[in-house]
């Protein structure tokens, strides 16, 4: 084993809380191996607009996040890479395998992009969440760290034309996984979230019609680096001038599997109707809602200030979409305070959609098994007083991987595992 | 002078460019003399243009760089490192805000957005070419922290601290430790009790080497700053002789003779307490304490147990710490009298009197002598108000109000609740307890803020009535045993602590961070950190994750023995000072200090206190004083750009 494979701590997710907890950790001064599974790290957070309560635009405050960890000393990223295997040896000793996928492009790769403009297939854009194409060899988005394209390799054809006009001559087919067998002292689990599939809901008829969205495609209408530099329906790339938010979509609802509540889609959505506001002017917006949960600090307000933007709320459970033939939407649901079901037509309705638990932490331990809650994210085995301690003594666990939470809390909650990560590095058992 | 300057203009995606034309501030800028690079950017602050920076630095031989972005608040240490990491001196860099200042201020009208980033551009590359290389001032540090508040949080994160090698000094103002949460019964959602959650961090505070405990502390007076923090801390007397062996029974006994009576605050005022008292048996430090502001000196204590001195006198305490974490707490809002019938109808009580009464009562539940069946829990009160100040959501009082009630069934029998709600928020997976109560027959109403519920008496009877939102409207009336005012969060009054640290209070009255996801933990105050409670409504994980992010980021500020400070300082011209003590008597932070050099006294400036705020600049009637990196040369080119 050479002792550049040994290191203090294993981040597992490059997502804000991943890095948060890095971050800290290497401002200790203790050394960081950070795996992210995706081509770049940043998580979700990177592709939203701005975030709630204080407007800030999302890439504002995590590209800066993302940079100090890509270039912190202390810190080593794999991207496109996963963890396998992980076994605990004694306290302060763990090992396990990293597999590096391979990419196909060197980090020759100047991220010019003349290799897209050649590639002749065209593919569904998964960072734009579908809304756009994408190449075979792509840059993942523009502010991807690193900023290298990468070739998927499943879409691709093998034409060979991205090798012929690479200027770095980065492309390389050869390029095969690689695994590396790696040490280190502690864990922390940062893997983040799922968005919930609309379509277990069939009823909404989300991928039957085409004007029924997720917020996360919203949202990507809603960003600085939007596909289409204005929000657009997808049927006929039309202004809408009529949305609505659907709440609670796979949240709160037990035919689902999901009981709980996703703790921030009644914010995103209050904030992506208040950008909707800006966007289109003279847009109706109205959120069907059960309770409308703005309990953070600032979040009260924020959601007085929708009201006061004129964002209609009605208290309700939307249960039918039905489409028409010039697209628009009608909902049937009910009128809490009226007590009466109605219908209304839309020309575009959002799903604000729940987040579950990113499960793929549950299989990456070998001689140890890592314990889940009801509803599969990580146990907090002392959710009182160690909020970050799991059943395995080392193991600790940042922001979405324990339960549902907003930016702000995430970073506390990755604060809170870098905090006792270090106390058990210093102290070795606790 | 600076002569080859780069200048870069960001989109900030659209953020900026949607109302500044920044292409024209490119040209504008570009043809200024001494810029020798003008650029547009998607995102200044992404890797790969951060990357493109430097190599211009290197490439091009800049010798000083200004980027028209976000405020500097945002991003001025990310370009001072990208200036930094190309061999430039960071202070070589300006930062000119074109997008809180511009495009978001003037959105209604784009030209003049622009026109107004054109002159602050200029203006900025007029300060580059003043700029001076400057070098920050590096002060030692002390590993030792001073946390205020020995509730859950600052309990914890003393705990953690100690743990990576911190030394604590851990002050709480009561004679007791464990702050609201040792008033708890069960606790959402583990059901340990408070108490216990409260002995298991005592005892291991016990156990840690590093962590001094004080009760009956508060912070007396602070001098220094960051780094090196003097502490005068006073404590109160105990009025009980230390390493007292208590004697349970002489204890039992002393209290029995105490004389006075009062209300107990523990209980929330349903009890009397005596003036020699422990809130409960198993409370820590174990040694019961003696109210001195209830005491009237009677001496029947002492005739009973010999270890009671009541002629102790209260102690100074100096401490010397790199940083201070606050972690102050919150307490229940009380009432106005009359406010939902709050101490006018006399089955009306708060949440937090209702955990302490079913604490109290076994068997049944009663008060006031009554037998209470139904049970009328009224929310946000003192949050979300209408009329009041409390414009916020306090957070935890949903689901505290819901575990209560369910607490309430499981110990009681023939207990109905009902509900009052303004929308129950019981967030993520308390959602769980909203469910339960649900399925075990709760009734939940609601209204809406313009129609909250009224709570009145008729015939000795009390009645909740409400305009219920959930049954389209309709008038609803309970008759109610008892009145829960399900009352939210305020900060603790920590006036002391406020004048004495000037830490900043936001709108709300709690502790106002820097920024809620850039800086969660830190106030603008360099070396004082908040968490827990005292900045937001919190519930007690909440908690315990701000406190242990801010022990992460205390640790990490002062363990490396030295820190780093801004060299932006006063400078005092020892020819120009003709001492006359103007500056002394303005500066707030007690920085500059009378000196004798060479047979002239004259002004001189402490490095370590100085924050460079300027204000001694103004008051110096012989121009004496300059403010480096922002010196007069530097203000009155911006002055003549901007005026241009």
């Amino acid at each position: 084993m050479t002792k550049s494979n040994e290191y203090d701590a294993l981040v597992i997710g490059g997502g804000i809380a991943g890095e948060e907890a890095a971050l800290n950790l290497a401002n200790i001064g203790y050394k960081i191996l950070l795996v992210e599974k995706d081509l770049s790290i940043g998580g979700k957070m990177i592709h939203l607009s701005k975030v709630f309560p204080t407007l800030d635009c999302g890439a504002c405050i995590t590209t800066p996040k993302v940079s100090e960890t890509a270039r912190h000393p202390n810190i080593s990223i794999f991207t496109n890479s996963v963890i396998e295997d992980i076994e605990k040896h004694y306290e302060n000793d763990f090992s396990a395998k990293l597999v590096e996928k391979p990419r196909y492009v060197t980090e020759d790769c100047t991220g010019c992009q003349i290799c897209e403009e050649k590639c002749p297939v065209v593919v569904e854009d998964q960072y734009q969440w579908d809304l756009v194409g994408r190449k075979a060899i792509y840059v993942p988005f523009s502010i991807a760290n690193p900023r290298i394209a990468a070739i998927d390799i499943e879409n691709c054809s093998l034409c060979g034309l991205c090798e012929k006009v690479c200027p770095a001559f980065a492309i390389d087919f050869s390029q095969e996984e690689k695994i590396h067998e790696v040490n280190f002292k502690t864990v922390i689990i940062a893997t983040g979230f799922e968005l919930f599939d609309p379509t277990l809901i069939p009823r909404y008829g989300y991928g039957r019609f085409k004007n029924v969205v997720t917020a996360m495609q919203m949202e990507r209408q809603l960003v600085p680096t939007r596909p289409f530099n204005n929000v657009l329906r997808p049927k006929d790339g039309k202004m809408p001038d009529n949305i609505a938010y659907v709440l609670c979509t796979g949240s709160r609802d037990e035919t689902v599997g999901t009981p709980i509540c996703s703790q921030v889609c009644c914010m995103y959505s209050t904030k992506q109707a208040q950008l909707l506001m800006g966007a289109l002017p003279m847009a109706d917006v109205t959120i069907y809602y059960l309770h409308i949960r703005a309990f953070g600090k600032g979040f009260c307000e924020f959601y007085q200030q929708a009201q006061g933007m004129g964002v209609e709320f009605i208290k309700g459970k939307v249960g039918l979409i039905k489409e028409k033939e010039n697209g628009n939407l009608l909902l049937r649901y009910e009128d809490i305070q009226e007590g009466i079901v109605k219908e209304a037509e839309h020309d575009l309705v959002v799903l604000s959609v729940g987040i579950l638990p990113n499960t793929d932490f549950s299989t990456m331990f070998k001689n140890v098994k890592i314990e889940q809650d009801d509803f599969e994210y990580v146990n907090q085995v002392d959710e009182l007083s160690s909020p970050a301690k799991t059943n395995i003594n080392g193991v600790f666990v940042a922001g979405t991987s324990s339960g549902p939470m907003d930016i702000p809390d995430s970073i506390l909650s990755a604060g809170a595992a870098s905090a006792e990560a270090a106390g058990y590095l210093k102290g070795g058992k606790k | 002078m600076k002569n080859r300057i780069g200048v870069y203009i960001c989109h900030c995606g659209s953020n900026i460019s949607d109302y500044v034309d920044v292409e024209k501030v490119k040209e504008i800028a570009g043809k200024e003399d001494s810029v020798v690079l003008s650029k547009t950017t998607m995102f200044a602050c992404s890797d790969s243009v951060q990357k493109e920076i430097i190599d211009d630095i290197k490439e091009q031989k800049l010798d000083a760089i200004v980027v028209a972005s976000c405020s500097p608040k945002l991003h001025l240490f990310t370009f001072r490192n990208v200036a930094q990491r190309a061999g430039l001196n960071p202070y070589n860099y300006i930062q000119v805000n074109v997008r809180e200042q511009c495009s978001w201020a003037h959105s209604d009208n784009p030209p003049k957005a622009t026109e107004k980033a054109i002159k602050l551009v200029k203006a900025g590359i007029e300060k580059a070419k003043h700029s001076q290389p400057l070098t920050p001032i590096s002060i030692p540090s002390n590993n030792a922290v001073l946390v205020v508040g020995a509730g859950i949080a600052g309990m914890r994160a003393a705990i953690e601290l100690a743990e990576m090698g911190t030394e604590v000094f851990l002050i709480e103002r009561e004679y007791f430790v464990g702050g609201r949460a040792s008033q708890w019964n069960e606790l959402f959602s583990t059901n340990e009790t408070g108490r216990e959650v409260v002995s298991r961090l005592y005892n291991k505070i016990i156990k840690t080497n590093n962590i001094t405990l004080f009760t009956g502390a508060d912070i007396d007076s602070k001098s220094g700053g960051v780094g090196n923090f003097d502490i005068k801390i006073k404590i109160k007397p105990r009025h009980i002789k230390p390493n007292c062996k208590l004697d349970l029974e002489n204890f039992k006994k002393a209290v029995e003779a105490c004389p006075v009576d009062f209300d107990d605050p523990f209980n929330f005022n349903l009890t009397k307490q005596k003036a020699i008292y422990k809130n409960y048996p198993s409370e820590f430090p174990e040694i019961p304490a003696i109210d001195f502001d209830h005491c009237t000196k009677c001496g029947k204590c002492v005739k009973i147990c010999s270890e009671i001195d009541l002629d102790q006198k209260e102690e100074i305490i100096n401490v010397n710490v790199g940083a201070i974490l606050l972690t102050t707490g919150s307490s229940p809002y009380e009432p106005e009298i009359s406010e939902f019938g709050y101490k006018e109808i006399d089955n009306v009580i708060t949440l937090q009197q209702l955990k302490r009464l079913i604490e109290l009562r076994e068997g049944e539940l009663i008060y006031q002598g009554k037998k209470i069946k139904n049970v009328a829990f009224i929310y946000c009160v003192g949050s979300r108000q209408v009329l009041g100040e409390n414009k916020y959501c306090s957070r935890y009082c949903c689901t505290s109000a819901i575990h209560t009630a369910i607490m309430l069934k499981e110990k009681y029998k023939g207990i109905n609740n009902f509900h009052f709600t303004r929308g129950v928020r019981t967030y993520g997976k308390q959602e769980i307890l909203y469910n339960k109560s649900s399925k075990q027959g709760d009734i939940f109403l609601q209204s809406f803020a313009d129609s909250p519920a009224e709570v009145y008496n008729e015939k000795g009877q009390t009645f909740v009535k409400i305009k219920d939102v959930l049954t389209t409207d309709k008038q609803l009336e309970v008759k109610a045993d008892l009145v829960v005012l399900v009352t939210g969060m305020v900060p603790r009054e920590n006036n002391s602590i406020n004048n004495i640290l000037k830490v900043p209070i936001g709108r709300d009255k709690f502790y106002n961070e820097i920024h809620p996801k850039l800086r969660p933990v830190e106030t603008v105050i360099d070396g004082v950190l908040i968490a827990g409670s005292c900045q937001a409504p919190l519930n007690i994980t909440e908690s315990v994750k701000s406190s242990l992010s801010a022990a992460a980021k205390v640790n990490s500020l002062i363990s490396k023995g030295e820190i780093e400070l801004e060299p932006t300082l006063a400078q005092i011209d020892k020819l120009l000072c003709e001492w006359c003590d103007k500056c002394t008597s303005v500066c707030p932070y007690s920085a500059i200090e009378k000196k004798e050099v060479n047979g002239k006294v004259i002004a001189e400036v402490n490095e370590a206190n100085c924050k460079g705020c300027g204000i001694c600049l103004p008051v110096c009637p012989t121009n004496a004083i300059q403010l480096i990196g922002y010196t007069d040369v530097e203000i009155e080119s911006m002055i003549d750009a901007l005026i241009d």
